[in-house]
C-alpha cells in the first residue's frame, strides 16, 4: 500500500493505481473524458488533470500511479481554470454546436463536463472546418465533426472486441477516426459489436434506431440476459413506451464486463418476421383465427388421447432460446405426462449430447469461460467462436496481440484461422485421429505433465497425418506449442459435439490433461455450447434427434426461435401439427394449430450459461393483447387434460450430472 | 430610486428567445414592476434610449452589416450586456453556414433549392445589408453574461432580469445552465 494525500485527505492505495483511480476510491471525483474503467488509461483528454506537490505542471491523474508521500490536490482555482481551458479547446476544434446534436441535453459527457465547470459560453470559437461523415455502417453514424479524439471506440475496437479495426488517420487537428486503412465503416473489418458507440462520450458515433428517439433519463432501465447465444451476456435493455429502444451491454456483467456483438446488440433491433397475434386453427384447409378456448380445447382433445400410446404417439420439440422454467414444463408434460417417445429441443443435442453423456460417466469435467482470460495458449477445435459465440471470441482475440497463442483446428471455414498461430484444416471425420496423432507426438518428445501410455504411438502419428492430411512438421509445431504453454485452454464446439461421440470428448480431455489444462487448480477445459439455453435443455434430457416414428401428432414450442431448413422440412412431415409461437414462419404455415406466445423480452425466466451460471433475464415489455406467456399456455394444456405439472425447474436441472459446475 | 431601464433586441436568431421570454407568463409583470421596460421588438420604442439602457440584451448572432450594428449600437448604450440564446452566445444553427461559406450559401438558398423558380437570382439591391460570417455576439462587442438555450428556459430568462433588476450578479449553474 502506497500513503498519498489527495485534497489534504490521507489515503491509503495499493502499487499501480492510477491517482485518478485512488480518488475515486476516496470518493474525490476528478473529471475525465477519455477515462473509461473497462478501457486501458490513454491520457488524451487532460481533462483530469491534478496538481503534484514538487512537479512543474498540472498532470494528468489518470496516467499518473501514485507514489509513496504524493501530495495531490484536485480542486484548486488554477486547475479549475485549466480544466476550462482545455474544455475551450475541445470545443473550437469542430462542430460541437449543440441545438441538434442527438445526446444533447444529458446524454453528453463533453456538455456534462462543460456544465460542471459551469462555462456559459466558448470563449474561443471553432474553425469551421468540416471533417468526414460515415454513414456506410448498417447500425451506426460516424460524424467526425463531433469527435474529440478521446481514442475510446479505437480502444474498445481493440480492448473489448479484440478487432482492431477502428484506428486514427492524420495527425492533429486533421486527426479522424477511420476503420482499416480508411475504407468505409459498411465495408471494413467491423464485425458490427457496437462497442464502439457504447463508449463514445459525445455524438461522433450515434445509433441509428436509438438516435433522437429522446434522452436516457426517459427511457427506462431494464437488467437483463442476453437470447442471443449460450456464452449469457449481461445486457440493459433501455425501453421507452413499451419498446427496445436500444440494447446495451452491461459493465456490470461478470460474463462480458459491458462487451456484446451484433447478435445480442443489433439483431433484436431489427426483428422483421410478423407477428403472430390470435390463436389460428386449419379449417378446411384453411388458417382462421379461433379463441384461445377453442384453439386450447382442440390441442388438449388432440393430445390426451394419444397419451395411452406411447409408441405411436406425440412427438414434442422447444426452443433452447426459451427460458428453462419453460423447458422444465414442456418436458414435465410431453415426456413425463402425456409419455411422448420423442421429447428433445431445436438443437436436438448438437453441442451437448455427448460432453452430458461423459458427464453421466465421469462427473463434471468443465471448466469456466473466464479461465480464457488467462490463458497464454488456447486450442480450439470445431469451434468457430468468432461467429457462433461472438463475445467467447473476443476473449481471445484480445489477448492475442498480448502474446496469446492460438491454435486452431476445424475442416470448416473459420474465422479463426486467420488469426491463429497455427491453422490446422484436417480432413472431415480425422478429428479423433488428429487429436490422438498429437498426444503421440507430445508423448514422444517426452512434454507431458502426466503419464499416458499410447502404444505404438509411431502408428498413431502416421495414422494421424495420414487421415488428417497435415503434414507431420505442422503437427508437430501444434503439438509443441500446446505443451510448451503454461496455462493453456482447450475448447471445443459443434465441429466435436455434433459426432455424438463421447469417446472422441475424453480423447480430447485426455489431451487436456496431458498438456497441463486441466490439473488440480484449473479447468482449462470447455465447450461452447450453442443457444442460450444448450445446457438447460441437456440437463432436462431434451438432446435426442428429432425424427417422426409414425407419430400421429407433433408439438412444437418455439417461441421467437426460427429453425433449420433441415428440421422444418422434418416436421412438415406431421400429420397434426401444433405451434407455438411468436413470429409467422415455413413452419407456421404448415400448422394445424397454432398458439401465439411472448418474445424473449416479454417473459421472465432463467437461462443457463455454456459454463454453468444460472442467470434470469427480466421481463422488459407487456405482450401485445391476446399473446399468452410460454409456460402459462403449456400450463393451460396440461390442466385441460387433466394432468397438471408442478414442475420444480431448480431441480430438474439437477436430475442429471452435469459437465460444469451449475451455480 | 429610479427604476433600472431595460432593452432588447433581436439579429440573426429566430425570435424564439423572445417567445421563450414572453413564456414567462404572469412574471412579466413582476419583471415590469421591478424594471422599466424600453425598447424590445415587443414594445413600440424601435431603439434603446439614446440616453443610455442598464441593461441591454441581445438575441441573435451578427451576421451582416446590420446586425452588426445594432450590436455596437446596444453596447454603447447598455451598462450589462446580455447574450441571450445559443445564437448569441455561440452563434448557433445560422453558423453552420460558415462551415461553407457565405457565397455557397445563398447560392444554396436562392438559385439551388428546389424551392426556388427557374431562373432566380441572388438578391443584390444595393440596400440590403452586407453579409458577414456568423458570428457570437462576443466576437463582436464585449459582453457581461452568455445565457445560453435555444431558446433559453422563461425561468432562465426571468431569473437573469430579476437578478440584474435588482442589481445582483446572476449566476448560471445547475438546473439553469442548459446550452439548448
Amino acid at each position: 500500500m502506497v500513503q498519498i494525500t489527495i485534497n489534504g485527505k490521507q489515503i491509503e492505495a495499493p502499487e499501480g493505481t492510477t491517482v485518478l483511480a485512488a480518488a475515486k476510491m476516496a470518493g474525490i471525483e476528478i473529471p475525465t473524458l477519455c477515462a473509461h474503467k473497462e478501457l486501458t488509461p490513454y491520457g488524451g483528454c487532460r481533462l483530469c488533470i491534478v496538481e503534484v506537490q514538487g512537479f512543474r505542471v498540472p498532470i494528468a491523474s489518470c496516467t499518473l500511479p501514485v507514489s509513496p508521500n504524493m501530495v495531490i490536490n484536485t480542486e484548486t482555482e488554477a486547475l479549475k481554470k485549466s480544466r476550462k481551458f482545455i474544455l475551450s479547446m475541445l470545443f473550437s476544434e469542430r462542430n460541437h454546436f449543440c441545438p441538434f446534436c442527438q445526446v444533447s441535453g444529458g446524454d453528453c459527457e463533453l456538455q456534462n463536463a462543460a456544465y460542471h465547470e459551469e462555462m456559459t459560453h466558448w470563449p474561443m470559437q471553432p474553425g469551421w472546418n468540416g471533417y468526414p461523415v460515415d454513414s456506410s455502417h448498417p447500425y451506426f453514424i460516424l460524424d467526425n465533426n463531433r469527435c474529440i479524439l478521446c481514442r475510446r471506440c479505437v480502444r474498445a475496437c481493440g480492448e473489448m472486441a479484440g478487432n482492431f479495426t477502428l484506428a486514427v488517420a492524420e495527425r492533429g487537428a486533421a486527426s479522424i477516426i477511420v476503420a482499416d486503412t480508411n475504407v468505409p465503416l459498411g465495408e471494413s473489418t467491423c464485425i458490427k459489436c457496437g462497442s464502439c458507440v457504447q463508449v463514445c462520450p459525445t455524438g461522433a458515433l450515434i445509433d441509428r434506431t436509438s438516435a433522437y428517439q429522446g434522452h436516457d433519463d426517459a427511457m427506462t432501465e431494464i437488467k437483463s440476459v442476453c437470447a442471443g447465444c449460450s456464452v449469457g451476456c449481461g445486457i440493459k435493455l433501455i425501453v421507452r413506451d413499451n419498446r427496445i429502444v436500444r440494447i446495451e451491454g452491461d459493465w456490470e456483467a461478470a460474463t462480458n464486463h459491458g462487451s456484446l456483438c451484433e447478435h445480442g446488440r443489433y439483431h433484436p433491433m431489427t426483428e422483421s418476421r410478423t407477428r403472430l397475434t390470435a390463436p389460428l386453427m386449419k379449417k378446411n384447409g384453411q388458417l382462421l383465427p379461433v379463441s384461445w378456448d377453442e384453439a386450447l380445447g382442440a390441442v388438449a382433445d388432440k393430445l390426451k388421447p394419444l397419451a395411452s400410446d406411447p409408441q405411436n404417439g406425440i412427438a414434442a420439440i422447444a426452443s433452447t432460446r426459451l427460458p428453462v422454467e419453460v423447458l422444465a414444463t414442456f418436458r414435465d408434460l410431453f415426456a413425463g405426462s402425456l409419455k411422448a417417445q420423442m421429447a428433445t429441443s431445436t438443437e436436438e443435442g448438437m453441442t451437448t449430447a455427448a460432453t452430458a453423456a461423459l458427464a453421466e460417466k465421469t462427473g463434471t469435467f468443465e471448466g469456466r469461460l473466464d479461465v480464457l482470460k488467462t490463458a497464454d495458449t488456447v486450442l480450439c477445435i470445431g469451434a468457430n467462436v468468432a461467429r457462433s459465440h461472438m463475445v467467447a471470441g473476443f476473449l481471445i482475440k484480445r489477448a492475442l496481440p498480448k502474446g496469446m497463442k492460438l491454435i486452431n483446428i476445424d475442416p470448416a471455414e473459420s474465422q479463426l484461422d486467420e488469426l491463429a498461430d497455427i491453422a490446422l484444416k484436417n480432413a472431415p471425420g480425422s478429428d479423433l485421429a488428429l487429436i490422438e496423432g498429437l498426444k503421440a507426438i507430445i508423448l514422444k518428445e517426452n512434454l507431458g505433465r502426466t503419464p499416458l501410455a499410447i502404444p505404438n504411438s509411431e502408428k498413431v502419428i502416421a495414422e494421424a497425418v495420414q487421415s488428417s492430411g497435415i503434414p507431420l512438421e505442422k503437427l508437430t509445431r501444434a503439438a509443441r506449442l500446446l505443451a510448451h504453454a503454461i496455462s493453456p485452454v482447450i475448447l471445443y464446439g459443434k465441429g466435436i459435439t455434433a459426432k455424438r461421440d463421447e469417446f472422441l470428448i475424453q480423447s480430447l480431455q485426455a489431451l487436456a490433461i496431458l498438456v497441463g489444462a486441466v490439473d488440480k487448480e484449473r479447468l482449462g477445459f470447455l465447450s461452447v455450447k450453442g443457444e442460450a439455453n444448450s445446457l438447460a435443455a441437456a440437463q432436462l434430457g431434451l438432446d435426442a434427434q428429432f425424427a417422426l416414428h409414425d407419430q400421429q401428432a407433433v408439438f412444437a414450442a418455439l417461441g421467437d426461435d426460427t429453425v433449420s431448413k433441415s428440421l422444418a422440412s422434418r416436421l412438415a412431415q406431421a400429420p397434426y401439427l401444433i405451434v407455438q409461437a411468436s413470429y409467422e414462419s415455413a413452419l407456421t404455415a404448415n400448422a394445424d394449430v397454432i398458439l401465439p406466445v411472448s418474445t424473449w423480452a416479454e417473459q421472465e425466466g432463467h437461462f443457463i450459461s455454456l459454463d454453468g451460471r444460472i442467470q434470469k433475464a427480466e421481463k422488459a415489455l407487456s405482450a401485445p393483447d391476446g399473446i399468452r406467456d410460454n409456460a402459462e399456455v403449456l400450463g393451460e394444456i396440461a390442466m385441460r387434460m387433466n394432468m397438471p405439472v408442478k414442475t420444480d425447474w431448480q431441480k430438474a436441472i439437477r436430475e442429471r450430472q452435469s459437465s460444469v459446475v451449475l451455480s | 430610486m429610479e427604476k433600472p431601464k431595460i432593452a432588447s433586441d433581436w439579429m440573426c436568431g429566430c425570435a424564439g428567445c423572445h417567445m421563450s421570454l414572453l413564456d414567462m407568463d404572469e412574471r412579466i409583470l413582476q419583471v415590469a414592476a421591478l424594471a422599466d421596460l424600453r425598447a424590445t421588438p415587443i414594445t413600440d420604442l424601435k431603439h434603446p434610449d439614446a440616453s443610455g439602457v442598464d441593461v441591454g440584451v441581445l438575441e441573435g448572432g451578427i451576421n451582416n452589416s446590420a446586425s452588426e450594428e445594432v450590436a455596437l449600437r446596444m453596447r454603447a448604450r447598455a451598462k450589462i450586456l446580455v447574450a441571450l440564446g445559443d445564437c448569441a452566445v455561440f452563434g448557433g444553427v445560422p453558423a453552420m453556414r460558415n462551415f461553407c461559406g457565405v457565397e455557397a450559401a445563398l447560392q444554396r438558398a436562392y438559385v439551388e433549392a428546389e424551392s426556388n423558380e427557374p431562373g432566380s437570382q441572388i438578391p443584390n439591391d444595393p440596400e440590403l445589408a452586407t453579409m458577414t460570417k456568423t458570428r457570437a455576439i462576443h466576437e463582436v462587442v464585449p459582453v457581461d453574461y452568455n445565457v445560453p438555450g435555444c431558446p433559453p428556459d422563461a425561468d432562465v430568462i426571468f431569473y437573469v432580469l430579476a437578478e440584474l433588476a435588482q442589481g445582483r450578479k446572476p449566476e448560471l449553474k445547475d438546473e439553469l445552465l442548459h446550452w439548448h
